[in-house]
């Protein structure tokens, strides 16, 4: 037993070492104005600086892009239970047979690969619908399917490990309506599965880039990826901030689990 | 169209409820025209090219482009050929125009794009600044708003449409930037790039099957290994020896890695290297730029107006802007080469100082261009052949 | 019997109605919406490329079959090739990474602190990523030096971030964490009575996971590889970023045709290469979902 607890504990450390090491290498590229080349014991700790941090959030278009993003992530995040949370519980309590197509559905995106899809998204609204892509928003539906593999799988797992039909039951014989129901009853005890989707659309939201570049919109990723030929110290300090808050976010939504099994979290995926 | 013909037709563009005022600069400016071509008094004498410049633009023209209040533009970034000041000193010159650059980064293709998705639409590009390849393109799809701006005639052939569909505001030549903190001997030529020193130091901009710079230097390369405009295939064989050698790195140029020295000598057009001067100095690092001594090929990109944009006057406005003095000297200062360069340095407007960062003159003297069919011919060549010869290798 | 049932109010054996069959089809309308916007937003952008893939104009082969031979075949061949390899590397070292968490599952916050940057690295690729490991590994990166400095000299041995082992270790920086993620429930589902039980009629260590785990977490290793290759198959921008000017990858090839500066009229061509990039990930995917409900048999 003991042995395989050092086995796994070297696992993780050096997995943890592979994840860790890089970003560190990053974040001293962006935050020491000294080449590697003419690092040394002596200057080891010369010119650090969290100017370019700074700097990069200073800067108005930067604000921007910020605010944009935040606002697509959060209608994303809403739009995607809009459509997943009903959908799926109505699979769960009525139809169980469509689960397998909904499945199926959830796992398509993976299958158009970005690329393909941005050539897709030109041709099929440019002529149809140009009033469509004039909007920034016109994003929030794409994110949605991005996400929709992640998203679909935390809200199944979360609604299979509770009984919703007897929920349901219940709830329905004491009076309440759908609605009800859905708002007071299943949703408070997906909660985990709620929180987690929605953060896991933010992430999507906060690192797409393909599609942001195709139809012009300022978001938050394009603007980093186009100051990396401006000001990549600074593009990177922000990418790395952004990377460990999301992780943050992604990690604390799994605290929110009142189970007291803690051999069945909610997985994501 | 010649200029007086595209003044007459822009006239009848312009709404009669603009009034008396522009029908009568028009028409003064037309008399101008029939006395003789405008821009050959400039060659003249200098005070003439400067009330020259002041005509032209004229009024009428201004007003309607300050009456649209903004040119969209893309795929300017501020750092390649200086556009960051160019931008600027144009907003310095019509301050009621705004110029905003949408996705500074795109590729020219990503333009073409831009403009048949955006079509009709108030954010649709007004101006282009494209790779010869793309400009093809462009005009095959009529894309292309044809205007010749004031000092057309001081503008070489070939750098012009012979209908004034595109200009080309400005050039460069293929040159090799070393980082000299890490490698202290920056390399001179193609031959030179070959020594065993440079192992897994050189890189390209990019793939040379999609980016514009990275094609350049290929060609440029093959004119130092005994090929010509015709022919591309030594400077596809040049590379796959550099990489056979192990030479040639595989790291994409990006300014992040020529900061941290990852790619410490880089192919790129001579506009491209100022840019970064500011970040270099920052992390304490040296530089050199050399022009290859076997291998001098000059590049040049596209601008003109596009058909259908929401301000085609102001469009104009900015075209006339890049080729006008103060765009031609905001290039130099980029180390590009505007187009009016001989003219401006007979009229004597170029001091020594503004010419530090270009190339030596006996260098730009001798620059020819492609045509538009030997560009197509070579990039046939060098998608069927680069990949089997150099990528898969 | 329960108010939510609907379907089970006749007896199996009777024939049904039209009235049943409305009403059933009535059934599968709440789910129409979520179809219907998948159908807007994916499977018409995805039939747009298949329509402008088969339209021909004045080449001698359809772009369908060119994309296939010649140099694009062996694109396909080298983008498969780097797929699968991080594709098993990832299964190996994801599975183990997930069994390692599970077996040290008492300590929480390490669970959530995984999880969440697993999510996150999942996710991750690009300049960004790219840049990181060139930061650390590549000619002038920081581990290249502090090793240089211990005596292991990585450039003089040949190791090079944009080789193709280089562009292996790069990817599995999201192949592992997304197979952890795939495998953590799996792993979940070995519930401890079965390895009781297996102790219990004698099975030793070796027997326990050759016996019963492995056979039960077949299914999931395997869907987890395609869903890896489908997940490597479509990436591109990591690779190109540590390898541009040598890519052979297909969605590289792709970006040349539909978004380059120098190739141009060839763009039949780039839709015939995405439409390719589309069969062979449907393919891929109908594996994983097919493994996957064979695995969540027993799960359940």
């Amino acid at each position: 037993m003991k042995r395989r607890n050092i086995l796994a504990k070297l696992v993780l450390v050096a997995v943890g070492l592979f994840y860790v090491l890089p970003m560190i290498s990053m974040a001293r590229f962006a935050f020491q104005r000294v080449p590697v080349a003419l690092l040394g014991w002596n200057n080891l700790f010369d010119r650090w600086t969290i100017r370019p941090l700074f700097t990069m959030m200073g800067n108005p278009i930067f604000q921007e892009a910020a605010f944009l993003s935040v606002r697509l992530a959060v209608l994303s995040a809403m739009l995607t239970l809009i459509i997943l949370v009903p959908t799926v519980v109505y699979v769960h309590v009525s139809m169980m047979r469509a689960r397998a197509l909904v499945e199926v559905i959830s796992v398509l995106p993976f299958v158009v690969p970005a690329i393909a899809l941005v050539v897709g998204i030109s041709g099929a609204f440019r002529e149809l619908a140009p009033w469509f892509i004039r909007s920034d928003y016109s994003l929030v539906p794409f994110y949605v399917i991005i996400a929709l593999p992640y998203t679909f799988r935390s809200i199944d797992n979360g609604l299979s490990s509770i009984d919703v039909k007897t929920l349901v039951d219940a709830s329905r014989s004491l009076g309440a309506s759908w609605t009800r129901t859905m708002w007071s009853v299943i949703v408070p005890n997906i909660r985990v599965s709620v929180v987690t989707a929605s953060f896991l659309t933010m992430t999507v939201v906060l690192g797409e880039f393909t599609i942001a570049s195709l139809l012009l919109k300022e978001t938050l990723p394009l603007i980093l990826a186009q100051s990396q030929g401006q000001d990549p110290q600074g593009s990177f300090a922000v990418g790395l901030v952004l990377l460990i808050m999301t992780a943050s976010l992604l990690g604390l939504a799994n605290r929110f689990s009142r189970r007291r099994n803690i051999t069945q979290p909610v997985a994501m995926l | 169209m010649d200029y007086c013909e595209s003044m007459k037709k822009h006239t009848s563009r312009v709404r009669v409820l603009r009034g008396f005022a522009v029908f009568a600069a028009a028409g003064l400016l037309i008399s101008a025209c029939g006395s003789g071509d405008s821009s050959s008094d400039t060659s003249g004498s200098d005070t003439t090219a400067a009330a020259t410049d002041t005509s032209c633009p004229d009024a009428a023209l201004i007003d309607a482009a300050n009456a649209e209040g903004q040119v969209n533009l893309i795929a300017l970034p501020d750092n390649w050929a200086n556009y960051g000041g160019i931008l600027q000193s144009f907003r310095d010159k019509y301050p009621g125009i705004k110029n905003p650059v949408a996705n500074p980064d795109a590729s020219s293709a990503d333009e073409l794009t831009a403009v048949e998705t955006l079509k009709g639409q108030p954010d649709m590009p007004d101006a282009l600044d494209v790779s010869p390849a793309i400009s093809q393109e462009v005009d095959t799809k009529g894309l292309w708003e044809p205007y010749k701006p004031c000092g057309w005639d001081e503008i070489p052939d070939v750098m012009k449409d012979a209908d004034g569909k595109w200009v080309a505001a400005y050039y460069g030549i293929m040159a090799i930037g070393t980082n000299t903190t890490i490698v202290s001997d920056a390399p001179d030529s193609f031959a030179a790039l070959k020594d065993p020193k440079y192992k897994g130091l050189v890189s390209l901009n990019g793939d040379p099957r999609e980016a514009g710079a990275a094609f350049a230097a290929v060609m440029a390369a093959s004119i130092a290994n005994g090929g010509s405009f015709d022919d591309i295939l030594p400077g596809i064989k040049y590379f796959a020896e550099l990489k056979k050698l192990g030479n040639l790195a595989g790291t994409d140029v990006t300014e992040a890695g020529v900061i941290s020295g990852e790619t410490p000598v880089w192919l790129d057009w001579t506009y491209n290297y100022p840019g970064l001067e500011p970040k270099l100095i920052e992390n304490g690092i040296t530089w050199a730029i050399r022009v290859p001594t076997d291998g001098v090929y000059g590049g040049f990109y596209a601008q003109g107006g596009v058909v259908g944009s929401p301000n085609p006057n102001a469009a104009k406005l900015w075209i006339n802007h890049i080729i006008s003095d103060e765009g031609a000297l905001g290039f130099l200062k980029g180390g590009a080469i505007p187009a009016r360069f001989d003219a401006l340095v007979a009229a004597g407007k170029v001091s020594e100082e503004q010419m530090i960062n270009l190339p030596a003159p006996e260098l730009i003297a001798g620059i020819t261009f492609p045509t538009p069919a030997q560009i197509k011919a070579a990039k046939e060549i060098l998608a069927a052949q680069w990949g089997p010869l150099v990528a898969d290798q | 019997m329960s108010i939510t049932n609907t379907h089970s109010s006749r007896g199996p054996s009777s024939r049904r109605s039209p009235r049943e069959f409305f009403s059933s089809l009535r059934g599968w309308l709440p789910v129409a919406p979520f179809v219907g916007f998948v159908t807007v937003f994916l499977l018409m952008p995805a039939a747009v490329v298949f329509q402008k893939a088969f339209v021909r104009v004045d080449e001698p082969t359809a772009p369908m079959i060119e994309a296939i031979t010649g140099q694009y075949r062996k694109s396909f061949i080298f983008s498969m090739q780097l797929s699968a390899i991080t594709a098993v590397l990832g299964v190996v070292f994801g599975t183990m990474v997930a069994a390692s968490i599970v077996r040290l599952g008492h300590r929480r916050g390490l669970r959530n602190a995984m999880t969440g940057y697993s999510a996150v690295a999942a996710n991750l690729g690009g300049i960004p990523l790219a840049f990181a490991f060139l930061a650390a590994l590549g000619m002038q990166g920081l581990l290249t030096k502090i090793l240089k400095t211990s005596g292991i000299d990585l450039v003089g041995m040949g190791f090079r971030i944009s080789n193709f082992w280089g562009i292996v270790v790069v990817y599995l920086y999201f192949q592992i964490p997304l197979m952890t993620l795939v495998m953590l429930p799996a792993i979940d589902g070995l519930k401890v009575t079965w390895r009781e039980a297996a102790a219990n009629l004698g099975a030793g260590d070796r027997q326990y996971w050759r016996l019963v785990a492995l056979p039960l977490l077949l299914p999931s290793l395997i869907a987890g590889f395609l869903l890896l290759f489908a997940n490597a198959f479509a990436a591109y921008a990591t690779a190109y970023a540590l390898s541009s000017g040598s890519s052979k990858l297909v969605p590289v090839q792709i970006r040349f045709f539909l978004q380059g500066d120098t190739i141009t009229g060839k763009t039949n061509l780039g839709y015939a290469l995405a439409a390719w990039m589309v069969i062979i990930m449907t393919v891929s995917m109908t594996g994983f979902l097919l493994l996957r409900r064979r695995a969540e048999r027993w799960r359940r």
